[in-house]
């Protein structure tokens, strides 16, 4: 499907470029979950205007404002991503796939530790952040996928096709349901409960649960929320600063042609108010580009 | 400079130089990519005192198993043809640099 702007990102950042965006008479697209945004959850009190505040309510209302405009909320996150040279191609959950003139990153950072005993003492020792980096480390032997987004379901059909034993560990799988049916059609084991810890000393040797199931294993890949946001800038053709900032300009442009960024993925403060100063400009900008590109 | 070393050059490669350092990476790897140009910064400061290659683990997987890396990018760090240390993951330009001189 073709679109203007594909804005990928569903926090403050995200829906103000959005709002921006269609106010320029584009066409766009909203990719990932409005419950993903740091602020949902979060009660603020620091953001001209509205007093005391939930995050929820704010970002429903921003919604609300970009949908009178014409921006379209997916709700789901997009799980792959590449610069053509002329525009983008965006893949999201359902396998709709969506060729954008320009494209604004606003996914904020990635939070992706589980923050258990023996994951940090046992990453490189059988405890890995990326399926797709480590999958060829793990033929013949037993791995374990943690998380509940799309992007662990994915993973864990894939490294069937390397481990002799896969298992996933999801509790609150939001994951689409097309992709966890797959999933199982691998051969995948599914498990039900939260990781509590990892156990091993030289070495993983079992992944252990909250209610008391252990899954011995050598591997342990931790795929926590949707696809990173450091690893989408870089299949859009952009390069991460090592804390997975993106560099910016006054125009929140990337240096890559029509990919433009905001919110927290262009570095601290990580607040609302410069998340919607910054999505203001860059829903501006990428809808002059793909005017400017039509 | 850094040199493509392959499992018919590794050897030689450890133990020909008194410190050698090899950034064990695969392609399709994000962290990889973005570790590549931060050791092509650190060949060039280290220039003369330390020799530094890549390893492509999926081309090499006999290395890879070698050394039981389990993931990457991993950087193998020998002394006078000794594995010294392996640090695992994406770092800092100047943790690496760090890490390096002082073995």
């Amino acid at each position: 499907m073709e679109v203007d702007v594909a804005v990928i990102g569903c926090g403050p950042a995200g829906i103000q470029a959005a709002m921006h965006a269609s106010r320029k008479k584009t066409s766009v697209v909203v990719m990932g979950r409005i419950q993903s945004s740091a602020i949902h959850g979060c009660r603020l009190d620091n953001y001209l205007g509205t007093g005391k505040t939930e995050g929820s309510a704010i970002l429903e209302e921003g919604r609300a404002q970009a949908e009178s405009t014409g921006a379209r909320f997916l709700g789901q996150n997009v799980i792959a991503a590449a610069g053509t040279g002329n525009g983008f191609d965006l893949t999201v959950e359902d396998g709709t796939e969506y060729h954008a003139k320009a494209v604004v990153l606003a996914t904020g950072i990635s939070r992706k530790k589980l923050g258990i005993p023996g994951e940090k003492e046992l990453f490189g020792k059988g405890v890995s952040y990326c399926a797709v980096c480590d999958c060829n480390f793990y033929k013949g032997r037993k791995a374990v996928i943690v998380g509940n987004d799309s992007e662990a379901a994915t993973s864990a059909e894939m490294m069937t096709s390397y481990a002799s034993e896969t298992s996933w560990v999801t509790w609150e799988t939001v994951a689409d349901r097309s992709l966890v049916a797959k999933a199982e059609k691998a051969g995948v084991r599914i498990y039900g409960s939260k990781p509590e810890s990892i156990t091993g000393t030289d070495r993983v040797e079992a992944l252990v649960l909250e209610d008391g199931t252990s899954i011995p294993t050598d591997g342990v890949f931790i795929e926590l929320g949707a696809k990173s946001s450091a690893d989408l800038a870089m299949d859009l053709g952009a390069m991460p600063e090592i804390d997975d900032t993106l560099k910016v300009g006054r125009d929140m442009s990337t240096g890559v042609p029509g990919l433009f960024a905001c919110g927290d993925i262009t570095g601290r403060p990580w607040q609302v108010a410069k998340a919607v100063g910054e999505g203001c400009v860059a829903g501006t900008s990428a809808a002059d580009f793909a005017k400017g590109a039509k | 400079m850094v040199t493509e070393v392959t499992e018919s050059t590794f050897d030689n490669f450890v133990s020909s130089n008194k410190v050698a350092v090899v950034d064990c990476w695969a392609p399709w790897c994000g962290p990889c990519r973005r570790m590549g140009p931060i050791i092509d910064e650190i060949a060039e400061e280290l220039a003369g005192k330390v020799a530094v290659g890549k390893l492509n683990t999926d081309e090499n997987q006999g290395i890879a198993m070698k050394y039981n890396i389990n993931a990457i990018p991993t950087i193998l760090i020998f002394k006078d043809g000794k594995l010294v240390d392996s640090p695992v993951g994406l770092r800092p330009k100047e943790d690496l640099i760090e890490i390096i001189t002082s073995v």
